[in-house]
């Protein structure tokens, strides 16, 4: 009996690899395993006859057999009808070329996207982003930086006066022309150390065209502790220049004048497009122009209450909307703030 | 400020070599491989390493070999003869530059072997100059060179820049060209050459003039003269007007030269336009009054060349006795130091052509010797100086503050009324200066004085500023007493201008002594300088031997005191503002010993986390979800607008905040809303969209009675479809209502809004706080608003939401539900109502009917319709059951539907299909 389990196993395993198509299967399986006629069944059927002796072992036996012999139809049928399947599937015609269906999302403006990206350089770097008033005091936006009236310094920058303001301490009121009065606000509420940055909206009054806005913005960076050092700004700077843009960037210092630092200088980066040989865009300098900076002038550090025998370090002042500008090469800063969605939508 | 080179030559040997800036873009190559060109027998096609890549280029030099060292050319080099270097392709080759002999850069004859020059071995892209001997800088690297040290150098040019091939031409003949308006055919001869070309009548000419003729090849400021044919006429070059050539030379715009001027010559040859000009920005000297005139320039180029720099030392005997001016000053504060000189037996001139060409090349007009000399001084030594006629002097001089309304009529031709505080030269009887900003007409040179008191004084730097800012005058005599000069120049100028006086005009005598008054002389600023610290802050180590040099090389006196002190004393040309203190000092230690010295570094701080800015973190977050979740776009817009469309909104002025000064009268107020310029932005892109959905993040600020004005960070929102619906508001309230949920503040709803001008007093709603504060509202736009802006063919809908009050309510805690472990039934429910009953009482009605077993209902269709009653609407609900504890049955769900309808019957509902 165990003789004919294995020699009909056998067989079965045998039968079932020449068959080619699911009719011949459903032959052969009623061949097998019909519950009519079937050898499987029929051997089944035929256990109960067997001795008492013999059932225990040829009982499992048998059900083993017709286990194996039913998982190997059942597997054929299987690929038969995938194999179908793939067949009809193959044949089916679908066109993946009309327009997909998007649903419309809106835009977040270019000045908001790199002002977070600036915001989060500088906080991975341990800086704190601070805010300010835009409508500000002569005090803090003048006098406070080491500007006093009537210095020439206050050419530079045409201010904006608010009508009927003044102050005998805080003078006259104006839109802030520069992001740097939040330096010495930040030094009075949190004392020294101090790392952070300001990013913000600045007025100038002056004629608008291609290049100048009255309205624009700047981000201002304030480092305060001891030891801090011009180098440090090198640092500070081609690490987060180099971040932005995502390659190596180089920057260079050279002379230049702010009341509220001393020394004063300006930071260029090289550029990006040439790799510093020269093109049109840094009018062939290699550079290109970036950033005022300098170390906090001790003057303003004492209007901010910092001691300046304890702490030193430097500020600087870059224009955010320059930056966007250059990035997206936007050649008309009015498209910034003129709400036209066709340039709005392109960011 | 414009600088001369040939003038800075007076005092300081620069030794400028234009010809090096040919060489800019020429490096070193090392030919790697080489081989024969295939479609040319002459040509090769090498690879040439210039440094950092390798390049293909195609030369014909016949000695050209493997593995030797070349002068490459790369694209956008510019050689001798203005041949340009560019990119091109040789017979199907791409060639990315020349390889050059010597001669094709100049540095030797033609000798006509076709050969190129190899070089010894050098790293390969190497600047090509570095190979050579050559002498001084190239303008370039003296632009750098300043600009990296002192002050930027906006450009520095040859004044002849233009004029290459730009030559003297004689008009021999011409002829209007038939069938034109304005041409004609001209013949020029060149020197032996005849050509013919053709002009416009805009320059009347006349035949036998010697004009400029720019040949082929001259690259003026309008681009390139080409030999072409105009209105079917050859024509080989240009006769050109001044501004064609980017000169100034002769007041009619056409420079004409005079009869036997040779033919053919450069004109920069023949009007000696020899001089190279250096360009600073203004606003980098702000701070150094030292700079503002050429020996101070001078003196810095010396310092940063190690070259020797000459003294100032006018020729000039000053008599011991004689006449002098009788000076009273009567206020020291206005002015520290006045000195002046009578110079008798005046002959008024035109100046010499060699002072009227640097007077022009620096900017100044001529006018005659005495105020060219006054201006000559000025430009040189920096200290602005004023001649009068002594004629008209009354008695002597006082230095004193005006009256306050007196007048004077300024050189301009103005009558100026004065201030008190403003300080004026004058006679015993007026004033005839404007002291340190303009002279007077009552005093002024004229071709009849013979006579005359110069003036070099030095004025209070604030009192100049205000004055001028007052009198809205900004003349160069302001520019540079605003910044605080040197006392000292006081004299010098005097002396230096009496010299060139009596260059100029060999008959006038000085009078007598000089005058001199001051009232004390300034102490020296000494500072004692922590070398140490001005390490630490340079971030570099340099050793105070060399801070000492640097320092005594810009002539300031330094003395170690100790090991890590110097004692330094500030020349008295820096010392006025611009250096008092040791970080004045660290700053001239850095640019000197090179700001591209300093090393890059990193601060080791200790970690500390930053001081937090949630509102900002939240800002960003809001954008990104208006812009990416709800499908808003962004939108900046100015913090201001116009009193037009303040009444367009219907708001009133009050609680504005109004600018003193503005550019536009459409920007004269700040804004208290977001809503009026969004309104604009929607009458702008209505113009090419349909449907516009915006918002913007912005602060108003709100006049509050207070010093500061109430600054709030806002967010402002719009949506605009074509045609009539509500939809807009519905989609308005959503986009709040996300917001709230979003930042998890609750917030309740209050119908109507009656104090904002612009909204729909119906079509509105609030949200209030659980204080009952008010954090945004939501409205159609009011129809007269719409009227005013030509928007009757939208709906819209805005929304204001007080971005900094909202959240402030946000509810930081969120704890999770368990999820239901029985399942819900839902049911569908319609009920025929008074259209006047609002979804929200039905909403309330169902889910009161059982609040334990009525887990929603949400509204899904609104109809009303003709097939319906007279003002009565259908309306749908699809309501959840479900219970925490058990499935429900048929029966318990059936219970609670009846009490469903009977909640909606009483309400007036008719429930349908019931």
């Amino acid at each position: 009996m165990e003789q004919t389990l294995k020699n009909l196993e056998a067989q079965a395993l045998k039968d079932l690899e020449k068959v080619t198509s699911m009719p011949e299967l459903e032959t052969l399986e009623l061949q097998y395993l019909g519950r009519k006629d079937g050898s499987v069944t029929n051997i089944m059927k035929s256990l109960k006859d067997l001795p008492a002796s013999q059932k225990p072992i040829i009982g499992p036996l048998a059900n083993k057999t017709k286990t194996i012999i039913e998982y190997a139809f059942e597997n054929k049928r299987k690929s038969f009808e995938e194999a179908d399947l793939t067949k009809q599937l193959s044949k089916e015609f679908f066109d993946t070329t009309i327009p997909s269906k998007i649903r419309e999302i809106g835009h977040i403006h270019p000045l908001s996207q790199v002002q977070e990206e600036v915001e989060r350089i500088f906080s991975q770097m341990g800086f704190s982003i601070m805010d300010g008033p835009e409508v500000e005091s002569e005090y803090y936006n003048f006098e406070s930086l080491n500007v006093p009236k009537d210095h020439p310094a206050r050419d530079m920058q045409d201010t904006f006066f608010i009508q009927e303001k003044d102050d005998p301490k805080h003078g006259r009121m104006v839109l802030r022309t520069q992001t740097s009065p939040v330096q010495v606000r930040t030094m009075e509420k949190y004392g020294a150390p101090l790392r952070v940055i300001v990013p913000g909206r600045t007025f100038r009054y002056e004629a608008t065209d291609a290049s100048h806005d009255t309205t624009f913005y700047q981000v201002e960076g304030l480092l305060i502790d001891k030891d801090i050092s011009l180098a440090h700004l090198k640092g500070i700077m081609k690490e987060f220049l180099s971040r932005l843009f995502g390659k190596d960037v180089v920057v260079r210092f050279r002379p230049g004048y702010f009341p509220f630092v001393e020394p004063g200088l300006e930071l260029d980066f090289s550029c990006l497009l040439c790799d510093g040989k020269g093109c049109r865009v840094c009018k062939h300098s290699g550079w290109v122009e970036f950033m005022g900076a300098g170390m906090v002038h001790e003057n303003v550090l004492k209007a901010g209450g910092v001691d300046s025998k304890i702490y030193q370090g430097w500020a600087f002042g870059f224009g955010l909307t320059r930056l966007v500008m250059m990035k997206y090469k936007i050649d008309d800063i009015r498209l910034l703030l003129g709400g036209d969605l066709r340039f709005n939508k392109q960011f | 400020m414009l600088v001369s080179l040939n003038w800075l030559k007076d005092f300081v040997d620069i030794n400028v070599n234009s010809e090096k800036s040919f060489f800019n873009k020429v490096v070193v190559g090392f030919v790697e491989k080489m081989d024969k060109h295939p479609n040319a027998d002459r040509l090769n096609v090498a690879e040439v390493n210039i440094g950092n890549e390798t390049v293909q280029i195609v030369c014909g030099g016949v000695n050209l070999k493997e593995k030797v060292y070349v002068a490459v050319a790369l694209p956008g080099s510019v050689l001798p003869g203005n041949f340009e270097i560019k990119k091109s392709v040789i017979r199907g080759i791409e060639s990315n530059g020349m390889i050059c002999h010597l001669s094709e850069l100049g540095l030797a004859e033609d000798d006509g072997k076709h050969e190129i020059s190899i070089i010894a071995k050098t790293t390969p892209g190497t600047p090509f100059v570095k190979t050579l001997k050559v002498k001084g800088m190239s303008p370039e690297e003296l632009q750098e060179l300043l600009t990296i040290k002192t002050a930027e150098v906006e450009k520095i040019e040859r004044e002849d820049k233009h004029l290459q091939h730009v030559v003297t031409g004689k008009l021999i003949d011409f002829e209007k060209i038939p069938n034109t308006k304005f041409h004609h055919k001209g013949s020029i001869d060149i020197g032996g050459k005849i050509i013919q070309l053709v002009f416009g009548s805009v320059h009347v000419a006349e035949k036998g003039w010697i004009l400029p003729i720019a040949l082929p090849g001259a690259k003026l400021p309008g681009g390139e003269i080409k030999e072409a044919k105009i209105q079917g006429v050859l024509s080989q070059g240009m006769i050109c007007a001044d501004d064609e050539l980017g000169i100034q030379n002769s007041p009619s715009g056409l420079t004409v030269f005079p009869e036997g001027t040779p033919l053919g010559k450069p004109i920069s040859e023949i009007l000696k336009l020899d001089d190279t000009i250096i360009e600073f920005d203004n606003k980098s000297l702000t701070h150094r009054p030292d700079l503002w005139g050429h020996y101070g320039i001078a003196r810095e180029i010396a310092a940063l060349t190690d070259t020797k720099l000459k003294p100032y030392a006018p020729k000039v005997v000053i008599p011991k006795n004689g006449e002098s001016a009788k000076v009273e000053v009567k206020d020291f504060d206005l002015c520290k130091r006045f000195c002046s000189l009578v110079i008798n037996n005046i002959k008024v001139e035109e100046s010499p052509l060699w002072m009227k060409k640097r007077l022009k090349a620096t900017g100044h007009g001529a006018h005659n010797n005495i105020v060219d000399v006054t201006n000559y001084v000025m430009t040189e030594l920096g200290q602005p100086m004023h001649a009068f006629d002594k004629e008209y002097i009354k008695k002597g001089i006082v230095v004193r503050r005006a009256q306050k309304g007196e007048k004077i009529t300024s050189l301009d031709g103005k009558e100026r009324i004065l201030t008190e505080e403003m300080g004026v030269v004058a006679d015993h009887e007026r004033a005839v200066a404007v002291a340190g900003i303009i002279g007077g007409e009552n005093s002024e040179i004229n071709e009849k004085t013979t006579s005359i008191i110069l003036e070099a004084a030095t004025w209070n730097p604030s009192i100049i500023r205000r004055t001028s800012t007052k009198l809205g005058i900004r003349t160069e005599a302001v520019q540079r007493f605003e910044k605080s000069l040197d006392p000292a120049w006081g004299e010098l100028a005097i002396l230096k201008a009496a010299e060139l006086i009596l260059k100029l005009c060999p008959s006038a005598k000085i009078a007598g002594p000089m005058t001199d008054i001051k009232k004390s002389t300034d102490k020296p600023v000494i500072i004692a300088f922590d070398t140490n610290k001005a390490q630490s802050k340079i971030g570099t180590e340099i050793s105070q031997l060399e801070m000492k040099k640097i320092l005594e090389k810009l002539e300031f006196k330094a003395t170690v005191k100790s090991k890590g002190v110097l004692t330094v004393e500030v020349p008295s040309f820096r010392a006025t503002k611009d250096v008092h203190n040791e970080n004045d000092l660290v700053e001239e230690i850095a640019r000197m010993y090179g700001y591209d010295n300093i090393p890059v570094l990193l601060p080791t701080l200790p970690t500390k986390l930053p001081i937090e800015n949630l509102e900002r973190f939240k800002k960003h977050r809001t954008r990104e979800l208006f812009s990416y979740a709800l499908g808003f776009d962004e939108i900046y817009n100015y913090s201001f607008y116009g009193l037009k469309e303040l009444k367009n909104c219907g708001m009133l002025e009050t609680n504005h905040i109004k600018l003193l000064n503005y550019l536009s009268e459409e920007q004269t107020h700040l804004r208290i809303s977001l809503i009026p310029n969004l309104i604009k932005n929607l009458q702008l892109n209505a113009k090419y969209l349909d449907a516009v959905k915006i918002y913007e993040i912005g602060r108003t600020y709100q006049e509050i009675g207070q010093f500061m004005p109430l600054e709030e960070k806002k967010i402002g929102g719009a949506i605009l479809s074509k045609g009539k619906s509500d939809q807009p508001f519905y989609e308005a309230k959503g986009a709040a209502e996300s917001f709230f949920q979003k930042f998890n503040i609750t917030v309740a709803v209050a119908k109507g809004i009656t104090d904002l001008p612009y909204a729909h007093p119906i079509k509105s709603v609030s949200y209030l706080a659980t204080n009952g504060e008010t954090l945004a509202k939501v409205f159609m736009l009011h129809p007269g608003v719409v009227k005013n802006h030509d928007l009757e063919k939208y709906s819209i809908a805005m929304f204001e939401i007080n971005f900094s009050e909202a959240l402030k309510f946000e509810k930081v805690e969120k704890f999770c539900k368990k999820l239901p472990r029985f399942p819900n039934i839902e049911i569908d429910i319609s009920v025929l109502i008074e259209n006047t009953v609002e979804v929200e009482t039905i909403k309330k009605a169902i889910l009161d009917s059982d609040k334990t077993l009525v887990k929603s209902a949400e509204l899904f269709d609104i109809y009303e319709g003709s097939n319906l009653e007279k003002n009565k609407k259908a309306i749908a609900y699809k309501v959840t059951l479900q219970s925490d504890e058990k499935t429900l049955t048929d029966e318990e769900m059936a219970q609670v539907q009846q009490k469903i309808f009977s909640n909606l019957e009483k309400l007036g509902g008719t429930i349908r299909g019931k």
